[in-house]
């Protein structure tokens, strides 16, 4: 890669650009992660500052060790920073409580793991209703709503299937469609597509595509270059720092054959 | 999140791990069903025993020779009642009803070839009335027995199956400690009470006794070896104590302690009670040792439950469910499985209770307010040892729960 490439993209990263219309979703103001003290002392994220606004599909990406998945799980609201100030959706988060953060886990977020983390005594059906149980819905609406949802991840079929009786594509299209069923402004992926085959992870990334197009954030982060060359954005983590924060697919191929 | 779809979800869960479930309930099914069979116990032989001193005749006083020291240090038979104390009491005692005197030794019967050793006991025809038992066939002896010394003799029903089978043992001749005596009544059954099985028992006229069994005669008359005055009613047995007490003393002519006691029904209700009281206590609390492993038991379990569980833990914090749903959830799970192996074990218990009474061997039964006490106790049990796991999985930091693959 060449030094000027990543200089002058260093230069661009300022919380005033603003080139897209749509309103800012997710705003790190000086993120700070520190673990340890003193000798110890590990900053796993060092002053960060990342504007993501509400449509992006974007991918983050980085080297283990490079501070990708801690900033994921502040941006997830799962970990609070050491400092900073952390905006979703115009409201601060970064000083909330945990029943305030497990709400706006529950409101504002969606979550889709590597490993699935469907339970398994539960139905696809009751696994996708199971935020809305948490948000207080109404039985009633509640399964109207998960069932709109397994449809909108081509599952109809399969609602009254348990995990074990679908493959893992089908698994991970059940957790996207627990992941968006409480309309999240955000839908965060870590590593979705880890343990699936390329077939089925093709399928997946088509849902994110699609779910994308109707105008959810996606927010995904990933090591496959693959994955991340059909994402619309690029955010390159190294050292606890963003080194790159808006790399086309086409600079990340120049980037890493480079 | 309401109560209702926490509990059905906790359902769920604990029907998705039936072997886990079954197991941690174990503990808490064996400890509530010791419990029933313990407390059932307890209550089977506190009525048991009630019965007993009840079948003896209602408002029944014992007069016994001797006081609690010298029946506590003689070796002989205390000699301090004759059957004139009797006669004076039935005559110069106003609230009570009447009075038995009895004699009673062992001896050996004989009818043919037949013989056992019983209980012989000498008495008056007062014997039905103070008491409470019938004749079933014949009849009972008289004042005219009595006073000719006849050598009649009633016997239980027990003794007449033993001797005569389904034979009729009226007119029939027995022999006892040698002399011939012509039964003329067999008592209805009663069963044995305070040590005395009176079905085994016969029953001949005191003076027939004294004359032709016992031949005990002293100075003073005819030693007994207790009398049996049953008092006018439940509120007169104190007076009649009372007065029963002042006769004899200025018949025995007393300046000291007393050289007789009286017992009645309710000092002898009261110290069994305290006994099978204590006896219960202890019962109940070996009962709770086990309910107390039980719980131990569920919080051992609900601890690997959270391990194992951590992931599913991690997800229900990221999809949104806050300290409170997770601590909720764990503790309803260890409270439904306590309730359900509560009831289990008042099951079982029961039918515990049903078997040992069906066996005969105490008539065993439990009350509705007991198992409501052990069911109630268990799920408290869940609760205070639900807690600790609960705390532990609601605390748990997501991220870390989420990564323990």
């Amino acid at each position: 890669m060449s030094t000027t490439l990543m200089m002058s993209d260093l230069v661009n990263e300022s919380l005033d650009d603003n080139s897209s219309s749509q309103p800012e979703i997710i705003r790190l103001e000086n993120i700070f992660k520190v673990y340890g003290t003193g000798e110890t002392e590990v900053k796993a994220l060092n002053n960060i500052n990342l504007v993501i606004n509400q449509g992006e599909y974007c991918a983050i990406m980085g080297p283990s060790g490079s501070g990708k998945s801690t900033a994921m799980n502040i941006i997830g609201c799962l970990d609070r920073p050491t400092g900073g100030s952390y905006y979703l959706d115009n409201v601060n988060v970064a000083d909330m409580n945990d029943q305030q953060l497990a709400q706006i886990r529950n409101l504002k977020l969606g979550f889709v793991f590597q490993q699935f983390h469907l339970l398994t005594q539960l139905t696809a059906l009751e696994n996708v209703m199971l935020p809305m149980v948490y948000a207080g819905v109404k039985p009633a609406e509640r399964k109207a709503r998960a069932v709109e949802a397994l449809i909108r991840v081509g599952l109809e079929k399969r609602l009254h299937n348990k995990p074990n009786q679908l493959s893992g594509g089908q698994q991970q299209r059940v957790a996207i469609a627990r992941a968006i069923v409480n309309a999240p402004v955000v839908l965060l992926a870590d590593e979705p597509t880890g343990a699936l085959d390329s077939r089925t992870t093709q399928e997946v990334l088509d849902i994110f595509s699609e779910l994308n197009s109707t105008g959810i954030t996606v927010i995904m982060v990933t090591h496959e270059t693959e994955v991340a060359s059909q994402t619309k954005r690029i955010v390159w983590f190294r050292d606890g720092e963003v080194v790159h924060s808006h790399l086309t697919p086409e600079e990340l191929h120049h980037l890493v054959s480079g | 999140m309401n109560f209702v779809e926490t509990l059905q979800m906790a359902g769920k869960t604990l029907l998705a791990n039936k072997l886990r479930t079954a197991l941690t309930m174990l503990g808490i099914i064996i400890g509530n069903s010791s419990v029933i069979v313990m407390v059932g116990l307890g209550e089977g032989g506190q009525r048991y025993v009630a019965q007993q001193l009840n079948s003896l005749g209602p408002n029944v006083l014992f007069v016994i020779p001797g006081n609690e020291e010298t029946q506590r240090v003689s070796r002989d038979v205390i000699k301090t009642l004759v059957y004139a104390d009797a006669e004076a009491i039935e005559t110069q005692v106003p609230t009570i009803k009447a009075t038995a005197a009895e004699l009673n030794s062992r001896q050996v019967v004989t009818y043919k070839n037949k013989n056992t050793n019983i209980n012989i006991i000498g008495t008056t025809p007062n014997f039905l009335k103070v008491r409470n038992f019938e004749v079933a066939t014949g009849r009972f002896f008289n004042d005219l027995d009595m006073k000719r010394s006849n050598q009649v003799v009633v016997i239980g029903s027990k003794l007449k199956q033993k001797m005569f089978g389904n034979q009729n043992p009226i007119s029939q001749q027995i022999k006892i400690k040698n002399s011939s005596f012509q039964i003329i009544g067999v008592l209805t059954e009663k069963g044995s009470n305070l040590g005395v099985d009176y079905d085994s028992s016969a029953l001949v006229p005191i003076m027939t006794s004294a004359n032709r069994i016992v031949g005990k005669t002293s100075p003073y008359g005819l030693e007994v070896t207790y009398i049996t005055v049953s008092a006018q009613d439940a509120d007169s047995v104190d007076a009649a104590k009372f007065q029963i007490t002042n006769l004899l003393r200025r018949r025995h002519k007393l300046v000291g302690e007393n050289d007789f006691t009286i017992r009645t029904q309710k000092d002898a209700l009261q110290i069994v009670g305290q006994i099978s009281n204590a006896l219960s206590l202890m019962l109940v609390g070996i009962a709770g040792i086990s309910l107390f492993v039980g719980g131990i038991g569920i919080m051992n379990i609900m601890l690997v439950s959270v391990t194992e569980r951590t992931q599913e833990i991690g997800l229900r914090k990221a999809i949104g469910a806050t300290q409170q749903d997770i601590l909720l959830q764990f503790i309803i799970e260890a409270i439904i499985v306590s309730v359900i192996g509560g009831l289990a074990g008042t099951g079982i218990g029961i039918g515990g209770l049903g078997l040992i009474s069906s066996l005969g061997i105490i008539d065993a039964s439990t009350s509705l307010s007991s198992i409501f006490m052990t069911v109630g106790i268990s799920g408290a049990i869940g609760l205070f040892f639900g807690v600790f796991p609960a705390r532990r999985a609601a605390q748990l930091d997501p991220i870390v729960a989420l990564r323990s693959a």
